[in-house]
């Protein structure tokens, strides 16, 4: 045998022993639920999509969310196909996703409540702006909790409000996430 | 050397893998058999209507307005290029009994002969594109009866010269067939069927058309819409009528801009049709764009919501 197949052999098993880990340490939230709250003088406005996913690893850290735009359900229709129509243009950007890393995500394998900070990037209506947010994080029997809140700017991502709807819509919207994780 | 280069290769590897992992990981559902949205923004194009219904507790106000004759002997700078004039002009409401059946009335000035009309109509859209295609189209019934309230007409030629209530009477029966092709552009396609109980002597009482319309995008708010609508007329019954009348029929054919506002739609159109109401419009359009008889209108639609606030579960 010579030195290439060595290397190919440790190569291999290398990659499957990482993978393997990999798996392990990959916890599935199929149950995010992502809400957000305008509050403008003349209207609030709420809506909420249970149909997100999200994904974290605990070994590196790496966490993704991501949700179809169309998913969210509003109290009033109009609202919707305005959200939609108008301010998403989810024809055309259909998705919004977050990436990013937890820090200090290895505690998180033992039971017990934390406060982590997350930072990373979010992509809404196609535009990818810088992210960092504090979340709340409830390991119990396996099973991991994750709350966060946080602002996102409109006009960061280049939603226009026309001036005509301005007391209706929050230039600064909050957004809630909620998921629970498995491995 | 070798060996750094290998062991460099397996962790750029595995790096690269571990982010795919996480993506690979989640896939979201969206909503089930999820539907097109938004195929038209408003009920009507011009002079047409879509397949668009309000939707459940939701009451849709709107006015509709059509000037008189821009040029032509009507028109010109004697009275304003017909502002000074209005053809017709129609007040409704409709109200959403369902988010796919929509109950409306309405009250309009008549164009024809046959003016003070009121009307009671119902839209019901059965069929309803999907996102994924599996139905391609969104079909809806539209039926409207017309009741002119006006003093009937000592000419007994006159399609106003009723001898009962029945004659008041007219029936409007459409199927609206629409597709969104794209984001951008949505057509619709009208076989309409108009029954009139009464009608000016040797008129023809019953009349099958075919409207065609859609709408083009140009803007995130503003979009061109255009409609022509092609009435089946039995050519005896309308040389007879030419011939008496000494006025000749045309197909209606509209065009124009429509704004969306959030929560009120504009339209502004150029139409040769005198009349709004389907049961005058597509049998009894007597101007020509040719001629310049064509007009000005607008409509102004406003949205009010009446499902109570209620928290998103």
């Amino acid at each position: 045998m010579n030195k290439i197949n060595i290397y190919i052999a440790l190569f291999m098993m290398l990659i499957s022993m990482t993978t393997f880990a990999q798996q392990k340490a990959s916890f599935v939230s199929k149950e995010t639920s992502i809400t957000f709250f305008s509050n403008a003088p003349l209207e609030d406005i709420e809506a909420k999509s249970i149909l997100g996913a999200s994904a974290m690893n605990l070994q590196s850290g790496d966490i993704i969310f991501r949700v179809k735009n169309t998913s969210f359900q509003f109290d009033k229709k109009l609202m919707q196909e305005h959200f939609n129509e108008n301010y998403m243009e989810s024809d055309r950007y259909p998705l919004s996703e977050f990436k990013g890393k937890v820090e200090n995500a290895d505690k998180l394998t033992k039971d017990g409540s934390y406060t982590l900070n997350v930072t990373g990037t979010l992509q809404i209506h196609g535009v990818t702006k810088p992210y960092s947010t504090k979340a709340a994080f409830i390991v119990k029997d396996g099973t991991l909790k994750a709350v966060t809140s946080f602002q996102v700017r409109l006009a960061d991502h280049k939603i226009s409000i026309p001036s005509i709807v301005g007391k209706k819509i929050a230039e600064v919207v909050k957004i809630t996430v909620d998921a629970t994780y498995k491995p | 050397m070798r060996k750094t280069l290998f062991i460099l290769l397996c962790f750029t590897s595995v790096r690269s893998f571990a982010q795919e992992d996480l993506d690979k990981l989640i896939h979201i559902d969206g909503v089930k058999n999820e539907k097109v949205t938004a195929t038209f923004k408003s009920g009507n194009l011009i002079n047409l209507k879509t397949t668009e219904t309000i939707h459940r507790h939701e009451m849709d106000f709107r006015v509709d307005h059509r000037f008189g004759d821009i040029a032509g002997s009507a028109g010109g700078g004697k009275n304003f290029f017909g502002l000074d004039n209005s053809t017709d002009i129609r007040i409704g409401f409709d109200y959403g009994l369902l988010d796919n059946l929509n109950i409306g009335i309405a009250r309009s000035k008549g164009a024809t002969e046959v003016r003070q009309l009121f009307e009671g109509n119902v839209k019901y859209r059965f069929i309803e594109q999907t996102v994924d295609n599996n139905v391609p189209v969104s079909v809806a019934f539209f039926g409207s009866t017309t009741l002119s309230a006006m003093e009937a007409s000592p000419d007994k030629s006159s399609a106003a010269s009723f001898e009962d209530f029945n004659d008041r009477l007219s029936y409007v029966t459409q199927l609206i067939i629409a597709r969104k092709f794209s984001s951008n552009l949505s057509l619709v396609v009208v076989p309409t069927y108009l029954h009139r109980n009464y009608t000016a002597y040797n008129d023809q009482n019953d009349v099958f058309a075919l409207g065609i319309g859609g709408r083009a995008k140009v803007s995130n708010r503003i979009a061109l819409v255009a409609d022509y609508t092609f009435p089946f007329r039995k050519s005896s019954n309308k040389k007879y009528r030419e011939d008496v009348s000494g006025q000749h029929y045309y197909n209606a054919l509209g065009v124009g801009l429509e704004m969306d506002t959030g929560g009120h739609i504009f339209h502004l159109n150029f139409t040769n049709a005198t009349a709004i109401q389907e049961s005058q419009f597509i049998s009894e359009t007597n101007s020509s764009w040719g001629k310049g008889q064509f007009r000005w209108g607008f409509s102004i639609a406003r949205r009010f919501n009446f499902n109570k606030k209620k928290h998103i579960e």
